[in-house]
């Protein structure tokens, strides 16, 4: 007999239906969802799906999302059943390997920004933005947040549309024509109302710009938002070294695919003192009856489950198993390494504006860049007739209205050498 | 006997065992003022990074292990096939990528809308969300814009939200700017409808339900309840995490709902990672379109584009286009069992029945009787806490259920078996919860033992407060 007869049996019933008759009959649909697949039949289908994507012999992409090289131990690890396969750890005697990593990840995660603390993980890289920008709202209760002026458009929108009923102000700082922070212009228009400023180090024209450590010293009384590059940080200044109370970064280097943009994963590091005002799960450390180290979800109190309408945030599913990938990534580095891969990526960016200059595609700014370099360039049919994946124009990503005839080409340390070389050629004079 | 592996691990900050990854050498001219004092990664070698990983892994439980219970989580198979397909290489593409080279990625998003326009009956979907409640975020964001196009939202600032809901819900409408109106269950534990009617009024955004709700009852008044809502010119947001008790039996369209979401790493199989990546998707009905986040995807003579034409869009919500690895799975499983997905929907409804009515011998399980896919079950008259048989549950290798919700039930224990799980696995599951009932108090306040770690001593680590392996934690405060 098969089991679903012998449990309607318990149940006194004669068939399925009648688990559902508490459903208006008026209520009822009949959908076609398509004829059950096959598993052989299932990836035929995709197969002929995926091979209607291109792939273009030069590759130049880059401004927040990098093809970089993972090794396979990552993509080994978060495999694992174990962890791909299990939920939040709300029982944490049973769950203690996901809790151990994640604790492991909130610490390598500060380590590497020199913060006190950082989450154990957000959706992305703009929502963490949006995130610190409603944090520090909660610390001092001001209204004026100050913005780069060239900020992305999208990471811009997303920082509205999670500040609704804050009543907050939106003020644009500028930059010089180095297209480094404009110190003075800024300094002027912080003032007792400054909630926060926001400051990206790399910039949003790819450069590093020194004037980023000096903000701690003019910010006053509001809170220094950083928003970093992860694995700039192999070599660069550290934001807790110049004084950021939250940094926050997209992660997605850290050994996580490029995934057409999402997954992603959201650092979101903070000042030990704002502990109680931060959103997100954190993983503290303790020990169990017996005196053995043991890790749990703490400081609940501020999370949606417990706290419903007053909570710090409404997340809840967050970004765990790419946490424990970026874990993996930075730890199978090591310091050295992530400083190599570091300088392999600025030595490409001279590399590549050295190569277009001599032909007369010239750079926007004479800057350090990490991996996106701006040069005057607006010639998107000459890229896609070569087939060359790059050359993003800043107005597509930013509302700012200069250098409007600019594109960027970005680069990783696995960009060939070859392939700037044929890049140049082809857009060069 | 079930024995949970423990291993005396180390941090890996600790392991020193001196980093063997290769890279070659490498020299940069930069100046000192860019560059960071001092960098301590960890020092180890990959075999030992290898191994952490592992023994860490031995010491987690998965759905790949046993029986997953927890309620409104519907923690299913995870299809193995899912996990190839989003790991094909193809599909790996950068998202500013020009739109003829991605014609594979829009398909699937463009296919796994329309999928979720018909599961859900409503006219058109955005997949931009990240998560449940991501999602339930984006809903009030429309919420917002809708009536502020009306010219409404200036009186319209609440949001009525009945006390068994998710704790996302009233989070993601307080973090929209509304206030948050909780009212009660009736006394079968379903929408109390003069409730409800008191507290619409003029300032009412909009209500926001499960159905059926987080006690796993379907709330057959949901027709009136859109009528009282609608005639007052509000909306209707449907929680679309318990939507595996309804999938392909009926949809929110049809029970009059105006924007939904749904938690793809629930109803739709993909794996949830130990607390995420998920996706949370959402739908609207026709009049609601035009507010939806952009890029929706489109397509026009065959070729499929990334839609930014919506007249009063939200905008963004996420950096890109939502979890695309996340929807290439769901859409995967989706496209696999078709119309066998209602065949799912019937099985986690029997299991869940049959298990709550074995239970209803040993334990309260109040209100309605008949269930949908998950149900609650109070040990209020047990004498024992639902805490407590929660811990000792672990020491049978099965995962304990969710507990201390919904609110509304005294020491809850909420269950959810899904389709995955067979009479065997229910059985067993019973028999453990059954014998929870006849153990000593004191051994059971003492359980788990056969997990890695015992019970741990939550308020110490509130209090003291480490998250980070730094032994000097103030070496760290330096600026």
């Amino acid at each position: 007999m098969n089991e679903n007869d012998v449990m309607l049996g318990a149940l006194n019933l004669g068939n399925i239906n009648e688990l559902f008759k508490d459903i208006p009959s008026d209520l009822t649909v009949n959908m076609d969802l398509g004829t059950p697949l096959t598993e052989m039949e299932l990836i035929n289908r995709i197969n002929k799906i995926k091979n209607k994507n291109n792939r273009n012999n030069l590759f130049f992409l880059g401004n927040g999302i990098y093809d970089r090289f993972i090794p396979n131990l990552v993509n080994e690890i978060i495999s694992r059943n174990e962890f791909l396969t299990s939920y939040t750890p709300y029982q944490p005697e049973i769950s203690q390997g996901i809790l151990f990593s994640l604790f492991e990840y909130q610490s390598i995660i500060s380590d590497l920004t020199e913060m006190d603390i950082t989450n154990s993980s957000m959706y992305d890289g703009f929502t963490s933005l949006a995130e610190a920008v409603r944090m520090a709202f909660r610390i001092n209760g001001k209204n004026e947040i100050l913005i780069p002026e060239n900020i992305y458009r999208s990471k811009l929108d997303i920082i509205k549309n999670y500040s609704y009923g804050l009543s907050l102000k939106f003020i644009s700082y500028n930059f010089g024509d180095n297209g480094k922070i404009d110190l003075e212009d800024l300094k002027n228009k912080i003032n007792d109302n400054t909630c926060a400023i926001i400051a990206e180090e790399p910039n949003s024209y790819g450069i590093i710009d020194e004037n980023v450590f000096k903000l701690n010293e003019i910010k006053r009384s509001s809170i220094l938002i950083t928003y970093y590059d992860p694995v700039s940080l192999g070599i660069l200044k550290p934001p807790g070294e110049y004084g950021s109370d939250i940094a926050v970064a997209e992660g997605q280097q850290l050994g996580i695919n490029m995934n057409f943009g999402g997954p992603l994963l959201g650092l979101f590091s903070f000042k030990k003192e704002y502990v109680h005002k931060s959103p997100g799960r954190l993983i503290g450390m303790g020990n169990d009856l017996n005196g053995k180290k043991a890790f749990v979800m703490t400081l609940q109190a501020r999370e949606q489950h417990i706290r419903r309408a007053k909570a710090m945030s409404n997340i809840c599913s967050n970004q765990a198993l790419l946490g424990i990938a970026a874990l993996s990534y930075l730890s199978i580095l090591g310091s050295n390494g992530l400083r190599k891969i570091a300088l392999i990526t600025m030595n490409k960016s001279k590399k590549l504006k050295n190569e277009l200059n001599k032909r007369n595609v010239k750079t926007v700014f004479d800057s350090i860049n990490f991996s996106d370099n701006l040069f005057y360039f607006d010639n998107k049919e000459l890229l896609r007739k070569n087939n060359i994946s790059g050359g993003i124009k800043l107005s597509e990503l930013s509302d700012i209205n200069k250098y409007r005839n600019t594109s960027f080409f970005s680069v990783t340390e696995k960009t060939d050498d070859n392939d700037i070389i044929e890049l140049s050629k082809i857009i060069g004079d | 006997m079930y024995r949970q592996a423990y291993y005396n691990e180390d941090f890996l900050i600790d392991y020193n065992t001196n980093n063997d990854y290769y890279l070659d050498d490498v020299e940069g001219d930069y100046p000192d003022y860019i560059k960071r004092e001092k960098l301590k990664l960890p020092d180890v070698r990959s075999v030992d990074v290898s191994r952490h990983f592992t023994r860490l892994s031995e010491m987690n439980y998965s759905v790949d292990l046993g029986m997953y219970p927890l309620g409104s989580c519907t923690m299913k198979f995870n299809p193995k096939y899912s996990d190839y397909i989003a790991s094909i290489e193809e599909f790996n593409k950068h998202p500013l990528e020009g739109e003829e080279n991605i014609q594979g990625n829009l398909e699937i998003m463009y296919n796994l809308q329309e999928y979720l326009k018909t599961i859900s009956g409503m006219a058109y979907s955005s997949l931009q969300p990240s998560a449940g409640a991501h999602g339930e975020f984006t809903g009030i964001l429309i919420i917002r814009k809708y009536f502020e196009m009306k010219n409404e939202l200036d009186r319209r600032n609440e949001i009525i939200i009945p006390d068994s809901a998710h704790g996302t819900n009233p989070a993601s409408a307080s973090m929209g700017g509304f206030a948050v109106i909780e009212i009660p269950s009736d006394g079968s534990g379903l929408v109390d409808i003069d409730a409800l009617k008191a507290a619409v009024s003029d300032h009412t955004a909009a209500f926001m339900i499960t159905n059926p709700n987080t006690l796993g009852i379907f709330d057959d008044k949901i027709k009136e309840i859109s009528e009282i809502i609608h005639n007052n010119g509000s909306l209707l947001y449907y929680d679309g995490a318990n939507l595996n008790a309804v999938l392909g039996i009926t949809t929110p369209g049809k029970m009059g709902f105006d924007i939904v979401h749904f938690n793809l790493h629930k109803t739709f199989a993909t794996p949830h990672g130990g607390g995420g990546p998920g996706a949370g998707p959402i739908a609207v009905k026709s009049f609601l379109k035009e507010f939806l986040p952009v890029p929706i995807i489109s397509r026009e003579d065959g070729q499929y584009k990334l839609d930014y034409c919506l007249k009063n869009t939200v905008g963004k919500i996420s950096s890109y286009y939502g979890s695309f690895s996340v929807l290439l799975r769901a859409y995967s499983y989706i496209l696999k069992n078709g119309n066998n997905l209602k065949n799912s929907t019937e099985k986690a409804v029997l299991n869940a029945n049959y298990m709550a009515n074995e239970l209803s011998k040993y334990y309260k399980i109040p209100y309605k009787k008949l269930k949908k896919h998950e149900f609650v079950l109070s040990t209020e008259n047990t004498g024992k806490r639902a805490l407590d048989i929660s811990k000792f549950i672990l020491d049978y290798g099965i995962h304990s259920p969710t507990t201390y919700f919904p609110l509304i039930v005294k020491e809850a224990i909420m269950l959810e078996p899904t389709e995955s799980v067979t009479k065997k696995d229910i059985d067993y599951y019973i028999s453990v919860m059954v014998k929870a009932l006849s153990t000593d108090s004191d051994i059971i306040k003492r359980s788990p033992v056969n997990t890695s770690v015992t019970r741990i001593d939550e308020i110490k680590v509130a209090r003291d407060l480490i998250l980070t392996w730094n032994k000097n934690e103030k070496t760290l405060n330096k600026i």
